[in-house]
């Protein structure tokens, strides 16, 4: 609370009274403006002309204290977007959450899903599984080549070579994943359905193999990253004493940039996870759990997108949609701590090349 | 050379580099792109070469490859080629070649046994003191620790050498005599899919041959560290490349299927044509050439060949509207988070959720849209302005991202040396940090928004109206977005109908046109051939947008080296 | 535009080859190729000294593209001591010491004529095993350049690697662990090192925490592992601070009594303390003096060393 207050004064020591009311008014202003729209009134227009004119008055007089205004706004915006969709997907979720208990997650018999009725079973057991076939077959396609791939550019490929296909990774990496659908509809699902039988036309393998296809550039490309921040010396080091150069890969390299080569594949992993379209288009959308659990050819597909995508756009309201915010619960939680153990063992790398154990 | 003493730095050694293992190699490699081919279709797997059925060549080839294995592992080890080889092949070819093992002894005990392989019901089980064990994972898991210990154990010219010519030669035997014939299938047993010979062929073909090529550049460096180290460059450079070839191939199948339809009715007649730009409606001299398909609508009376022009309309409205919600937030926080608070906990728990957002899939984005922006800007309807701030929203933690790393990457000397000429700081900001930052943060907002011009999956949820919108702008009332604004006395003072409508975009409109069930046209296209089509119109936009921010990066980083 | 491309690598190796050679290195070395006559003038007198040499090299000339790093360089070191390697920056010393296990090999651009010799074997011939060659002749950095593992690991790479020692997983599973051979030799090279003291109660600590000097001592400890015959140093401790210095040279001292030691160096002061003989390079790359280190520093033959050595230029 000192803290707070000492700041509070120091802040008024060096702000000019101009500049300080016009902080005040900003920031009046836009709770405002926010709390309008919030309860969805077509009035949030007013306060936000007004702080249109209140910045223009305030760049003109105190340019210096607008601004850090402003950045602050954009910065409070930022994560308040962040706190709302959270926020927002949660509440949705509710109903969901208390009408099936644990067995929105975890339930072996059907019916599993029975829309639109607000008193029928919606369990996410059956996308769950699909979710976890696809992303599993996707991440045995993208991890091994994809750190294959790395290894190739930054410690095999000539220079030649190299200045090519990097940036031609990159291209890859930004093909709409609505194109690798359309192409898996077309051709890779035909091809499965006419040489391999598929009970229908769709199968998690050939979507699994799509999507892994899909991340495959983003994961040679952020594990390259990593490996090239190990620096040269290192190598020369290995060589020095007399080991191979793929030795020096093997012991030197790979070893100081796992961290990184294993974020690029966790950041792959998650890709393949929340991949929606090349899934959405490819997949039967019929929900059941394969017998065995890992038949990936059997009739069923649908996972956590795909559901979403298929049934958000029609949902009517009530339990069918607040099902629909728990998958979407649900994946943004796996994505999430995906991303958040990727970026901490990230840093872990960094830190390990900085000295400390 | 071998007049040198051994203990010497030249190669005591002959390098096996020589009449054996070379052309075994060209074999294998030859192998392993013609099996790739006929796995992807490019080469059928009837085909005929040299009076011989593609697959007997296969297995002939498979087979003198684990013949001159196993020969030259043994004439090794018994010492009538010098080698240089270690004490073990190495965990990783033992890992590589047992799991190899595994997977032929699963087939094995589900072809010749009759086993099921897992344990469900109708698998045979061995009861092993009243636990049910599944006999036919039992097994193949046996087969595959008994291949890895077959690696391992020996030394390193039979270790690395026997066990993969134990996988060639029967193999190519049986692939020769039967019983492995194109017509021969295979049941698994635990799904109802038929594996058929004349795909699994090609594919098993491909892999042993790999595998062949790996061993025979191991072979040819006698082994040892660089025989190692040539295995792996040829192991890592050739599934590398057949990658990049399923990749470059799907490239290359979208631009060819996409451009007949692309050039259906196009034509060209020289300059002093008239382009009307998007947007503003201004016409600029343009080459006077017809490209219906870009140029048209989807459909109506007068429209003869169908053409995705709203949808592309509308990619760009989208992408402006991104790009004003998101470029000025996330520049605007990344400057508050790097030049106003202090680096910690808050900065670092900021970017911790930054970088998760920027990972969220992009259909949670939608659902967001929906539930929180649709009742509150257009009345619960699907429409271009909740579309706009949605992707915006997904695009500013990459702006914001971009932005942090390029304005820390200015280094604090520049700051310190406008503070000492007295300069406050937000004029130090403006005046030498952002100039300074500009170049990362163009090039992460251009990638960003060939990201955001692809996105579909939100599209879904908040912005698609109708499969193929026969108007003008890409929302219907036959006006642009500019004209629709009109301003009132009444709150809330401006209103823009256009912006309050749904529309199309390129990626939905290929979406619709994968799941609309007909072509608007169907006389002129089918509904795969407009597909494909669409496919083309949008990589050649998203991909316009990445080679301008892969060029504009690789511009920049050199401008930075050279001063 | 791919012309444009060679002449970039080739600019940036050779920086990162040469220590950064800049203006001095440059203009000098155009005034020494212009008066070629002079060189011949001054060429010093062949280095006598008992016994075989270790290395000899003869007629070396290194080229990045068109420059040329090395001119037809010839010396004969002896085993068993230390020879300094001195001259101003840019006079190609550092690509004269990586001439000598190829560590210019790595340098697409280097072209490298004539010979050098490991005990009467030549190393620039078809059929080289780089692997040997390297395992004999080990090679210490200007800057410390431990591997992110553990002070442990560190020092037992090179015989790992070199398959002398087999620890992990397997060879425990395969009855062939050395693990009570590879700590011996831990604690062996660490103390041939003089850096046993001062880590051995943390030798599973990753390496890159220990202190500047540490480090490059436990770079040392990790080449004497491998057992080589000659370790080339390539400013050693140019990175480091006067006390850590000062152990380094005192290592670099006692090295010499069991291995052949080449040191390059920039301070003529560090060469005049810890060598027994001393090669002057002068911008060019050219070996303009070679001999008795004493001999150097206070009699040489050349009037350009003596400008050298008294301070006049470089």
């Amino acid at each position: 609370m000192t803290d707070l207050q000492y700041r509070i004064r120091d802040y008024r020591q060096r702000t000019a009274p101009g500049a300080i009311a016009i902080h005040v008014l900003g920031a009046a202003l836009f709770v405002a403006a926010a709390g309008l729209f919030w309860r969805g009134s077509g009035l949030f227009g007013v306060p936000l002309l007004g702080m249109v004119g209140l910045t223009a008055v305030g760049w003109r007089t105190h340019q210096g204290e607008t601004a850090r205004g402003l950045t602050l706004l954009a910065a409070a915006l930022t994560v308040s977007v962040m706190l709302l969709i959270v926020g927002y997907l949660l509440v949705h979720a509710r109903d969901a959450f208390e009408h099936m208990g644990v067995e929105l997650l975890w339930m072996l018999e059907g019916p599993f899903w029975e829309p639109p009725s607000p008193e029928g079973n919606y369990s996410l057991t059956p996308l769950l599984v699909g979710t976890a076939l696809t992303t599993v077959i996707a991440t045995m396609v993208a991890a091994p080549i994809g750190i294959a791939g790395a290894v190739f550019l930054s410690e095999m490929a000539p220079e030649r070579v190299r200045v090519v296909v990097k940036p031609g990774v990159e291209l890859l990496a930004g093909i709409p994943s609505i194109t690798y659908g359309f192409v898996g509809l077309v051709l890779v699902n035909q091809y499965f359905y006419a040489q391999f039988q598929t009970p229908t036309i769709a199968s998690y393998f050939a979507a699994g193999l799509m999507i892994g296809l899909m991340s495959l550039p983003t994961v040679v490309s952020v594990a390259e990253d990593a490996l090239s921040a190990v620096p040269e010396s290192m190598k020369s080091g290995s060589l020095a004493m007399g080991s191979t150069e793929w030795q020096t890969t093997k012991s030197v390299t790979i070893p100081a940039a796992f961290s990184g080569v294993s974020a690029a594949v966790m950041l792959g992993v998650g890709r393949a996870m929340g991949e929606t379209m090349a899934a959405t288009v490819m997949l039967s959308h019929s929900k059941g759990i394969p017998v065995p659990f890992f038949d990936v050819f059997s009739r069923y597909g649908e996972t956590l997108t795909t559901v979403i995508a298929q049934e958000a756009p029609n949902a009517t309201g009530g339990m069918h949609e607040s099902a629909l915010f728990a998958a979407g619960v649900v994946l943004f939680v796996s994505v999430m701590s995906l991303s958040i153990g990727a970026q901490y063992v990230e840093w872990r790398m960094y830190r390990k090349l900085g000295g400390e154990s | 050379m071998s007049t040198i003493d051994d203990t010497g730095v030249v190669a005591g050694v002959a390098r096996l580099r020589n009449a054996t293992t070379l052309p075994t190699m060209a074999l294998s490699l030859l192998t392993v792109l013609m099996g790739w081919l006929v796995l992807f279709q490019q080469v059928g797997e009837t085909n005929e070469y040299l009076g011989l059925p593609i697959v007997e060549l296969f297995a002939i080839s498979v087979l003198v490859q684990g013949l001159a294995i196993g020969g030259l592992g043994v004439a090794s080890y018994v010492g009538a080629l010098q080698s240089t080889s270690d004490r073990t092949a190495g965990l990783f070819t033992g890992a590589f070649v047992g799991s190899l093992w595994a997977v032929v002894t699963a087939v094995l005990v589900t072809v010749v046994a009759g086993l099921r392989m897992v344990y469900w019901p109708g698998s045979s089980v061995w009861i092993f003191s009243g636990i049910p064990v599944p006999l036919g994972i039992l097994l193949s898991l046996l087969g595959g620790v008994v291949g890895f210990l077959a690696v391992v154990l020996p030394r390193e010219d039979l270790g690395a050498t026997l066990p993969v010519s134990a996988l060639l030669v029967p193999l190519g035997m049986f692939a020769l005599v039967g019983p492995l014939t194109v017509p021969w299938t295979y049941e698994p047993g635990w799904t109802t899919v038929v594996f058929p010979g004349s795909e699994v062929l090609p594919f098993a073909f491909f892999v042993t041959s790999l595998l062949g090529c790996w061993t025979l550049a191991k072979i040819s460096e006698g082994f040892g560290a660089t025989g190692r180290q040539r295995g792996a460059y040829y192991l890592i450079g050739v599934s590398v490349a057949a990658t990049l070839g399923v990749l470059g191939m799907l490239v290359y199948f979208i631009v060819d299927k996409g451009f007949a339809t692309l050039s259906t009715g196009a034509s060209f007649d020289g300059w002093g044509g008239r382009l009307v730009l998007p947007v503003v409606d201004w016409a600029v001299p343009w080459f006077d050439a017809n490209l219906p398909f870009v140029f048209n609508q989807p459909g109506g009376l007068f429209v003869d060949v169908p053409g995705v022009w709203p949808a592309i309309l509308g990619t760009i409205w989208l992408v402006i509207g991104a790009l004003v919600v998101a470029v000025p937030l996330g520049i605007g926080a990344a400057i508050f988070l790097t030049e106003y608070v202090e680096r910690g906990r808050i900065t670092q728990l900021v970017e911790v959720v930054t970088n998760g957002l920027w990972s969220t899939p992009s259909i949670v984005f939608g659902l967001f849209g929906m539930a929180f922006l649709m009742p509150r800007l257009s009345n619960g309807g699907r429409s271009m302005i909740v579309a706009q701030l949605v992707l915006g929203f997904m695009l500013l933690p990459l702006v914001l991202i971009t932005s942090r790393e390029a304005i820390i990457s200015v280094p604090d000397e520049y700051r310190d040396a406008s503070a000492a000429l007295g300069v406050s700081r937000w004029k130090t900001v403006r005046s030498v940090v952002l100039p300074a930052a500009m170049p990362g943060v163009i090039t992460g907002v251009i990638l960003g928004v060939g990201r955001i011009a692809g996105e579909t999956a939100p599209l879904l949820l908040v912005f698609g109206g109708q499969p193929y919108p026969s108007t003008k702008s890409p929302v219907s009332g036959g006006k642009g977005i500019l004209e629709s604004f009109s301003f009132s006395l009444q709150p809330p003072f401006i209103t823009n109908s256009a912006l309050t409508e749904r529309g199309t975009a390129l990626p939905f409109q290929l979406y619709t046109s994968i799941t609309a069930g007909s072509s608007p046209k169907p006389e002129v296209f089918s509904l795969s051939e407009f597909g494909w089509g669409t496919a083309l119109v949008l990589l050649l936009v998203v991909m316009g947008f990445f080679a301008i921010g892969v060029a504009s990066r690789l511009y920049f980083r050199r401008k930075l080296n050279y001063e | 535009m791919s012309e444009a491309n060679t002449t970039q690598t080739e600019d940036a190796s050779q920086r990162t080859t040469d220590d950064a050679g800049g203006a001095i290195g440059g203009s000098a070395g155009r005034t020494t190729t212009g008066e070629s006559e002079e060189r011949i003038e001054d060429h010093w007198r062949n280095y006598e000294f008992a016994g075989e040499p270790k290395l000899s090299v003869e007629d070396l000339d290194v080229y990045y593209g068109e420059e040329q790093a090395l001119q037809s360089v010839s010396m004969e070191i002896p085993e068993e001591s230390v020879t300094a390697l001195i001259g101003p920056s840019g006079c190609g010393k550092s690509t004269y010491l990586r001439c000598l296990n190829r560590m210019n090999d790595r340098i697409k651009s280097a072209r490298v004529d004539g010979s050098v010799q490991l005990e009467g074997e030549e190393l620039y011939q078809d059929g080289v095993d780089l692997v040997e060659l390297r395992r004999r002749i080990g090679m210490v950095f200007q800057s410390p350049n431990p591997f992110p593992k553990s002070i442990r690991d560190n020092v037992s790479y090179g015989p790992r690697k070199h398959g002398d020692i087999s620890t992990g997983l397997l060879p425990k599973l395969l009855g062939r662990d050395d693990t009570e051979q590879r700590e011996e030799l831990v604690e062996r090279c660490l103390r041939q090192a003089a850096l046993w003291e001062e880590v051995q109660d943390r030798l599973d600590d990753n390496a890159l925490g220990l202190s500047g000097g540490q480090q490059q001592r436990l770079c040392i400890a990790r080449c004497l592992a491998v057992d080589p015959d000659v370790i080339l140093m390539d400013e050693p401790a140019s990175a480091l601070d006067p006390i850590a210095t000062a152990k380094i040279e005192d290592l670099i001292e006692e090295l010499a009594e069991e291995y052949t030691v080449v040191v390059v160096t920039h301070n003529m002061q560090q060469a005049a303390r810890i060598s027994d003989q001393t090669a002057v390079f002068l911008t060019g790359g050219e070996l303009v003096e070679y001999g008795e280190t004493d001999q150097v520093f206070e009699d040489p033959e050349s009037q350009r060393v003596e400008d050298y050595i008294s301070g006049k230029f470089g």
